[in-house]
């Protein structure tokens, strides 16, 4: 329940919290049910608050958020058991609705936890009310631990259906539930737009981009350019994709065969359509398309966890010749911005003979000005890169890309601002790379004759550790209270974990289900040969779990552990096959004198058994315990009885 | 039920075969009740006080002479009736003029073995003038106190409650009873035994004791060197709690009453010649201890007999 609260915004959570807050102090303090015309209004002002924070109550956010609301409400008048039941019945479908969020480890661990509370409060639920029926007190000396081992072995029993339905489940190709355009609302990640500060946000967010498993060849870490949305269009303050760039197609692409890097990219869903690859990618994976400057876009935003194979060519040559639509595109900058940074182009203009030089001497500038690399940058007005370049003089990634590309169309250069992610952090043990939002960067590209679009990182002109160690590392003070580089470090550890539950869990799909079969010999199974299969299995494990609950669900004191007792109760198993049926309430003797006269044993054997059984449990000299294991071992009834 | 050998102790072996003896003696005198014998002997060695409840003329009185007799006890009896006086029970100082001064004649009370018939005729107060002796083993007259003999044993028969000119014993009292017993009446064969043989005050008055009193306050003590595991404690444990569970009972068993429950059934496993106590002992003696401690909850058809038996057949041994 509790991360819905994080994806709602903050009033709901607190119309939220308050019904619960209320529930507790009323339990406290004995109140009674709010009347109804409270309870209307309380709900009605709930759906108001949804309408005008969602604009409606469809969509997966508005609908998850109207659930819990309601959730916290129904608990004003929850007073009784049939209220209580149907308050944790919903609480169970709200811990599954939370899989349309998140399907992390750590998400998979809190809903288990949920899962096992709700059970436990069913159980006390069906004990509470078996109570109240018959009259017969809730059963005693159940303390917590015995009431969570219930838990844990009912939650057990269930195991082999939820096995069987994941790998029999027929998948399909898209998502299972539809989901309308307007649940994909913005997450954590890049954006389609930069205006310089608004990746700030990404700095604080360690949640994985994507992680990468490289074939071969591992890049340098100043190689590691992921290379994400690019930027054409200027309008003073922010930089946008342009019309061309979107949906011209790359009219070339490195040859795939020729490309050093190899891996495969397990990318975490954005809801946005771009994927993320190295300069330049050979490949386009399925249902994607390579743009004019190379971006990788999807036809479909990425809602899911996404893997793809990739190829990257870092020495491609990329546009050897730019056309003049292009060349126009990448120099247009909006009229009546920053005049004393064009003042300044325009001298360099004068003194420089060929355009690297110009470039050079940007990057001179930035490294011998005082500009610093920061996380926290003054705001910039109106005339952004003026302020930053003469003023402020403080800024990360953004400002440094933003501010050199101005410079550089300024100058007459073509240049753009691509945006992505740069380094990541490789873990040993799993063989593969993290990139985390963290690692979000930006840096420009200008075109230069000869040598095509070319990669400049001002950034790492200010500030090279920047390229070198990541943005996080490279700063020297922390970047909130709780950021400690040993935590980091342990978070980077712990994503192995998560790697691992992606490739073999989350990443399940149709693919990896055919491919499972044919291990088995199946070539292919359609849904209805899966939906078939899945049945029948379900119903065997039923069957199998029907006969083996009253076995596992046993609720078993500590004494089971006694070799003594699991003895007698074998001796008791053995003298039921054969036609004698205890009762829990028999002493040893009582037991040994009524099955003697049922059954015919050799020797009043049975006695004697009885006998031992009671020096060993009763007496204050142990007895023999080894005898008492043969005489019970070598117990064989005839299932005969004595007066036929 | 088997008997188990008892790995005897040398003290213990030749009182153990007298109690024995004695057991048979009684079961002669009164036919077809062994299983009552038997439990009015563990009160006896537990140290408790046993309630004989039944109707007139089932051989209450009978058993319980032929306990005194068997023990060889000082053995008063007193009939209770509804004009009986608690100094009739406890007895009365008298002055002596030539002496001139008051001289305690002790009452019936002051002997080791109290037979007091049908004790739910008296009054309350008469009734009550029982408390204060059996409880402490003492009584206290005109503020002197005075030391009553040891063993000191009440044996009381009543009749049952709903019989006309009965004042009901009050719980408080009731509890001071270790074991209440019904003998109810007996098997056809029993019956044709009693009709043809002897008749049985005869057969009393020839018996000889067997135990002497010195004898009972060391088969006392020897009673409470029976073992009890942590199983059984456990069994008890599970029965008393589930006396308390409103289903069965109005109240369920006191604490004390839990005590008296493992002092008996050390007694009886004593009985049975085991050094330990199991939990076929603990079934044995339950009802005789609980029936005069509970009533049925309001509303219930049930008679508490049936009651305790379906307590027992719910509670699983441990």
């Amino acid at each position: 329940m509790f991360p819905q609260l994080g994806n709602m915004p903050i009033h709901l959570v607190s119309i939220t919290l308050l019904p619960i807050m209320w529930r507790l102090l009323a339990e406290v303090r004995d109140w009674k049910t709010p009347p109804m015309l409270l309870r209307l209004i309380a709900t009605a002002f709930a759906i108001a608050a949804l309408v005008v924070t969602y604009g409606g109550l469809l969509g997966r956010r508005a609908a998850v958020s109207m659930l819990v609301l309601m959730l916290s409400l129904k608990l004003l008048e929850t007073f009784r058991i049939r209220d209580a039941r149907i308050v944790v019945s919903l609480s169970l479908f709200l811990c599954a609705t939370q899989f349309l969020f998140s399907q992390g480890v750590l998400m998979i661990i809190y809903i288990t936890a949920c899962l096992l509370s709700a059970l436990i409060a069913l159980m006390y639920l069906h004990r509470k009310e078996a109570y109240e029926h018959v009259g017969e007190a809730p059963a005693s000396g159940h303390n917590l631990f015995t009431q969570v081992a219930f838990g844990v072995r009912l939650m057990a029993l269930a195991l082999p259906i939820g096995l069987a339905l994941f790998l029999l489940f027929p998948r399909w190709a898209s998502p299972l539930w539809g989901l309308p355009e307007d649940a994909l609302d913005a997450r954590s990640g890049l954006s389609d737009s930069m205006t310089p500060g608004s990746i700030q946000s990404l700095f604080m967010d360690d949640s994985p981009a994507f992680r990468v498993t490289f074939e071969g060849l591992l890049p340098s870490h100043s190689e590691l350019y992921w290379r994400g949305p690019i930027f054409w269009d200027f309008n003073g303050h922010s930089w946008q994709a342009s019309y061309l760039n979107l949906n011209l197609i790359a009219n070339n692409k490195p040859d795939p065969e020729q490309a050093p890097f190899r891996y495969e990219v397990q990318m975490e869903p954005t809801e946005q359509r771009w994927l993320f690859a190295l300069d330049y990618p050979a490949l386009t994976p399925s249902g994607t398309h390579l743009t004019v400057d190379y971006q990788l876009f999807s036809t479909r935003p990425i809602t899911r966890l996404r893997e793809y194979v990739m190829a990257s060519d870092p020495d491609f040559l990329d546009s050897p010749q730019l056309g003049q639509t292009l060349r126009r595109a990448a120099l247009e900058l909006p009229a009546g911005f920053n005049p004393r940074t064009a003042e300044m182009m325009a001298d360099w203009r004068k003194e420089a003979i060929r355009d690297a030089d110009i470039v050079q001497r940007a990057l001179m500038y930035f490294n011998q000005e005082q500009f610093h690399y920061t996380l926290n940058p003054p705001l910039l007005s109106n005339h952004t890169v003026d302020e930053f370049l003469f003023e402020t003089r403080q800024g990360f990634c953004e400002h440094y890309a933003s501010a050199f590309t101005v410079m550089m169309r300024m100058a007459g250069i073509p240049a753009r601002v691509v945006t992505g992610y740069q380094g990541g952090w490789y873990n040993e043990i799993g063989a593969y790379m993290l990139v985390r939002q963290s690692d979000a960067h930006a840096w420009s590209e200008v075109w230069v004759r000869g040598s095509g679009w070319t990669r400049i990182d001002p950034t790492a002109a200010v500030a090279p550790d920047r390229v070198e160690q990541g943005a996080v590392d490279s700063l020297a003070q922390r970047r909130h209270m709780l950021d400690f580089e040993w935590l980091r470090n342990m978070r980077n550890s712990f994503d192995l974990f998560q790697h691992g539950w992606n490739n073999w869990v989350v990443a399940f799909g149709s693919d990896n289900q055919s491919r499972l079969f044919t291990n088995f010999g199946l070539d292919f199974l359609d849904s209805t040969k899966l939906v078939t299969a899945l049945i029948a299995i379900i119903l065997i494990i039923s069957a199998v779990m029907f006969m083996l609950a009253p076995l596992l669900l046993r609720v078993r004191s500590s004494h089971k552990q006694d070799p003594l007792l699991r003895l007698w109760q074998k001796f008791i198993r053995k003298l039921k096959k054969a036609g004698f049926i205890s009762h829990p309430s028999m002493g040893p003797m009582e037991l040994a004198a009524n099955a003697s006269c049922q059954l015919e044993y050799k020797d009043d054997g049975i006695s004697r058994i009885a006998e031992l059984y009671m020096l060993c449990r009763y007496s204050k000299n142990t007895g023999n315990l080894v005898e008492l294991a043969a005489l019970i071992n070598g117990f064989q009834p005839q299932p005969q009885l004595r007066g036929t | 039920m088997t008997e188990i050998p008892l790995q005897k102790t040398s003290s213990g072996s030749d009182l153990l075969d007298r109690l024995k003896e004695a057991v048979k003696l009684v079961n002669q005198i009164v036919v077809g009740k062994e299983q009552q014998v038997k439990l009015a002997f563990s009160c006896l060695l537990a140290r408790g006080h046993l309630l004989i409840e039944d109707l007139p003329g089932v051989g209450k009185t009978t058993l319980a002479r032929a306990l005194a007799t068997v023990i060889g006890v000082r053995y008063q009896r007193i009939q209770f009736t509804s004009d009986l006086l608690p100094a009739d029970i406890l007895g009365v100082s008298i002055y002596r003029r030539d002496q001139e001064r008051f001289e305690f004649h002790p009452g019936p009370i002051f002997s080791e073995l109290v037979l007091a018939d049908e004790i739910n005729r008296a009054t309350p107060k008469s009734q009550s003038a029982l408390l204060e002796a059996m409880a402490e083993g003492q009584v206290t007259i005109e503020g002197v106190t005075h030391i009553l003999p040891k063993p000191f044993f009440v044996i009381a028969t009543q009749n049952p409650l709903d019989l006309a000119g009965t004042f009901p014993l009050p719980d408080s009292q009731l509890d001071r009873f270790l074991m209440s017993i019904s003998l109810g009446f007996p098997e056809p064969n029993f019956e044709r035994n009693l009709l043809t043989s002897e008749d049985r005050n005869l057969m009393l008055r020839d018996a000889q004791a067997i135990i002497s009193p010195d004898d009972v306050l060391r088969l006392n003590e020897a009673c409470q060197t029976i073992y009890v595991s942590e199983a059984l404690l456990d069994y008890v444990q599970a029965l008393l709690a589930e006396t308390r569970n409103s289903r069965w009972f109005e109240t369920g068993l006191s604490p004390r009453a839990g005590i008296a429950m493992l002092h008996c059934c050390k007694a009886f496993a004593f009985l049975e010649g085991r050094e330990f106590a199991i939990p076929e002992d603990v079934k044995a003696i339950f009802p005789g201890l609980a029936r005069h401690r509970m009533t049925v909850p309001h509303g219930m058809e049930t008679s508490v007999e049936e009651q305790i038996s379906g307590l027992l057949n719910q509670v699983a041994i441990p």
